[in-house]
């Protein structure tokens, strides 16, 4: 299995009145298609801004990233594609529109990628219905919903335009334990049934029992764990 | 188009929010139509007052030249006139008789100014007919008129009638104004003017008086050449009725003599006769296409025919004055209104938008974080904007059309009420007063106002409402302050959308 994502020497930091921060320093990283990598760390320690980072939210002060091996540090129409195609971000605060239905919000990335509306309809609700979303409530406001439901809406919507990289940001920060764990389950069973590199950033260290690879981040910096006998990220 | 149905659907989400700016929008998009809309129609009424009330000219001798004419005339001894005038010859006998007439073919020049729609001549005289006798005379002649003994001006006999011509009977101002209807015959036309023919219209009363009827004659008495009398048969075509004798006649004072019924009207040509002086009128008479050639006129009159200070170019505001001046106040007044509440409905846009938008940030940054270009984003808030625009100003044009005549209503009132109060004097004529005019120009009125083919209205008529009708360019306004409003609407949107950037707006809790 070859690489599918590279983080080659990236770097970010912001301006701040006390002075400069270096929310990613020099990082290192690859992670592989059917395989789950989570990064843990303290708040503040710089995982959203490197999920940023990889997802094109952010852009890099030095560094790249391949994808492919095709560098994806890119501008205008060429990011836009890439977030529509390649990457589906899913965050601990939902970020669903909460006007919207479930079926609406999981519908909207399609609409935005594609102009037909031909098939969006059907592939939404058979993509809800595979995170446990049916009937009635596929059409209830986000509002209206818990926070797991909510969450399985949200990676709805990450898989609505089939992208390789699911990007997982504090999935399980707004879940009880129970509702976490079916969460983190689901993320789980994208990488091993549908083949899709999943980053999952979390401060929650249980979450690492589900990961392929493992990192520690601490003030910017990344550092590989060993959680299995005989591997090394 | 996608865009556009997520603008719709949003635009739908949120009823009240959109409700509240609606409403807000709403009252004062209908103040700024009602205003456009009583500005569009005090401009167009002023317009018309320009093209009918105001737009009127008289060439004359001019007072100046008169003054000094009677100052060289009072400073010789009256034997010394006298004497003049007994060795006169026909040639100098005219020129003393036109001294304060205009030459006709002056009177034609200035008719072929572009600005001129109809033109008339005047001449009016004091000629005596013999075969018939105003018995009513007696009463007209006041105390002051008469001599120390009593005895009345020889102009005034009653055998001594006021003849005044001008080229076509109909154009008389007095049957124009509705002074006078012709209530037998006809009244004599161009070609009579041309021809000389010896027509005349008489009035009512003085006919029945002395019998006589259309068809009819009356000899007049003039001097001819070398100083001997000659007699003009003129013929009876027309009989007229004074409607201020009538209204008189109803009222208690039946004595009351009609102080025009002694006027005959005849083509100007023959009165020119009579006179003795041909080739002369006393005024000439214009209706021009608007007020605001007067000045165009009077320069082409300067440079043409004004002949230093002999001839004057008078005009009449007073009544253009008086009507415009209220309509061209609420037209001052409602633009005023309507920039106010233009200003009003930008800000209450920008701000509304800026509420929205920053109510939304979160969802903004979702939307580009999910791959909607800046241009999708922006024209789904747009179609929201113009969802919001356009749902208040059919609202408010629909209140527009029924408050609008009741706002200009309002407005017109109010300065009409101030008009009252700030008025000075009424009108003006270039020149100086008209009093020592004799003729046609005596009587209340500036100016003769002779010969226009126009319905001449009163002020009070024009003047007493302004008609505030929906014109096609009201709907053009109307779109073109939705574009304005939707479009600075969008301006915040646009601003907010392509400055946000998604990771920020999503690492906020």
């Amino acid at each position: 299995m070859h690489d599918l994502l590279e983080v080659k020497d990236i770097s970010k930091t912001f301006k701040a009145k006390a002075g400069d921060v270096t929310a990613v320093d020099n990082v290192n990283l690859s992670a592989r298609k059917g395989e789950v990598t989570v990064i843990v760390g303290p708040s503040g320690s710089g995982k959203t801004t490197l999920l940023y980072l990889i997802g094109s939210l952010e852009e890099p002060d030095e560094g790249g990233i391949e994808v492919f091996g095709e560098d994806i540090c890119l501008s205008g129409a060429d990011l836009i594609q890439f977030r529509r195609k390649r990457v589906g971000f899913v965050f601990q605060f939902f970020n669903l529109i909460t006007a919207l239905t479930a079926l609406e919000n999981v519908t909207l990335p399609m609409d935005l990628a594609d102009g037909s509306s031909r098939g969006q309809h059907e592939r939404a609700v058979e993509l809800l219905a595979r995170m446990g979303i049916d009937g009635r409530l596929q059409k209830a406001k986000a509002n209206k919903m818990s926070g797991g439901e909510k969450q399985r809406v949200a990676i709805a919507r990450a898989l609505a335009n089939d992208p390789d990289i699911i990007l997982a940001d504090e999935p399980t920060g707004n879940l009880d334990t129970a509702t976490g764990k079916v969460v983190v389950d689901i993320l789980v069973e994208l990488a091993r049934r549908d083949g899709k590199c999943v980053i999952i950033v979390t401060h929650d260290e249980s979450i690492l029992e589900a990961a392929d690879w493992a990192y520690h981040m601490q003030d910017g910096r990344l550092e590989g764990i060993d959680i299995k006998e005989g591997s090394s990220p | 188009m996608r865009s556009i149905n997520r603008g719709l659907r949003s635009f739908r989400r949120h009823p009240l929010r959109n409700l509240v700016v609606v409403l807000l929008l709403f009252v004062c998009l209908t103040f700024s139509l009602s205003m456009l809309a009583v500005k569009l129609a005090a401009d167009s009424q002023v317009e018309e007052v320009k093209q009918s009330v105001g737009n009127y000219a008289e060439i004359r001798v001019s007072s100046d030249y008169q003054m000094a004419v009677f100052e060289e005339e009072l400073s010789q001894e009256e034997s010394e006139r006298a004497a003049q005038a007994r060795t006169m010859s026909d040639e100098e006998m005219l020129e003393q008789m036109t001294r304060f007439l205009v030459p006709e073919d002056l009177a034609d020049l200035f008719s072929q100014q572009s600005e001129i729609v109809t033109y008339d001549k005047v001449l009016e005289t004091r000629i005596s007919l013999d075969d018939i006798e105003n018995t009513q005379m007696e009463t007209m002649v006041s105390m002051r008129e008469r001599g120390p003994q009593g005895e009345a001006p020889t102009a005034l006999s009653s055998s001594s009638f006021t003849f005044e011509g001008n080229t076509d009977g109909s154009s008389v101002s007095d049957f124009m104004l509705g002074n006078k209807v012709l209530v037998e015959g006809s009244f004599y036309a161009y070609q009579d003017y041309l021809d000389a023919n010896p027509v005349v219209l008489m009035e009512k009363t003085l006919a029945e008086e002395n019998e006589l009827e259309v068809g009819d004659t009356v000899t007049a008495k003039i001097s001819g050449e070398s100083g001997r009398d000659a007699d003009v048969e003129l013929t009876i075509v027309g009989i007229y009725e004074s409607v201020e004798a009538e209204q008189q006649a109803e009222g208690s004072n039946t004595e009351t003599f009609n102080p025009m019924g002694d006027t005959f009207y005849a083509p100007l040509s023959v009165v020119q006769e009579l006179n003795s002086t041909p080739g002369y009128v006393e005024l000439g008479s214009y209706y021009f296409d608007s007020v605001d050639s007067t000045g165009a006129l009077q320069q082409a009159f300067d440079a043409e025919i004004a002949d230093g200070d002999t001839y004057e170019l008078a005009t009449d505001y007073s009544d253009y004055e008086a009507i415009a001046d209220p309509l061209l106040k609420v037209g001052k007044t409602s633009m005023i209104g309507l920039a106010g509440a233009l200003g009003a409905c930008a800000l209450i846009i920008l701000l509304a938008m800026a509420i929205i938008i920053g109510g939304r940030t979160r969802e903004l940054g979702v939307l580009k974080a999910i791959g909607a270009t800046d241009r999708q984003v922006i024209a789904q808030y747009a179609v929201e904007v113009v969802c919001i625009c356009l749902v208040a100003i059919v609202l408010a044009t629909g209140v527009t059309a029924l408050i609008s005549q009741s706002v200009g209503d309002w407005l017109l009132s109010g300065n009409q009420a101030a008009e009252t109060t700030d008025t000075g004097e009424e009108g003006m004529v270039a020149g100086g007063p008209s009093q020592f005019m004799g003729g046609p120009m005596g009587g209340g009125s500036n100016l003769y106002k002779e010969g226009g083919r126009f319905s001449v209205a009163s002020s009070e008529d024009q003047s007493a409402s302004l008609d505030v009708v929906y014109q096609g360019s009201m709907l053009l306004y109307g779109i073109l302050i939705l574009l304005g409003i939707s479009l600075l609407g969008m301006v915040v949107p646009l601003i907010w959308i392509t400055r946000l950037r998604p990771a920020r707006v999503l690492s906020m809790e």
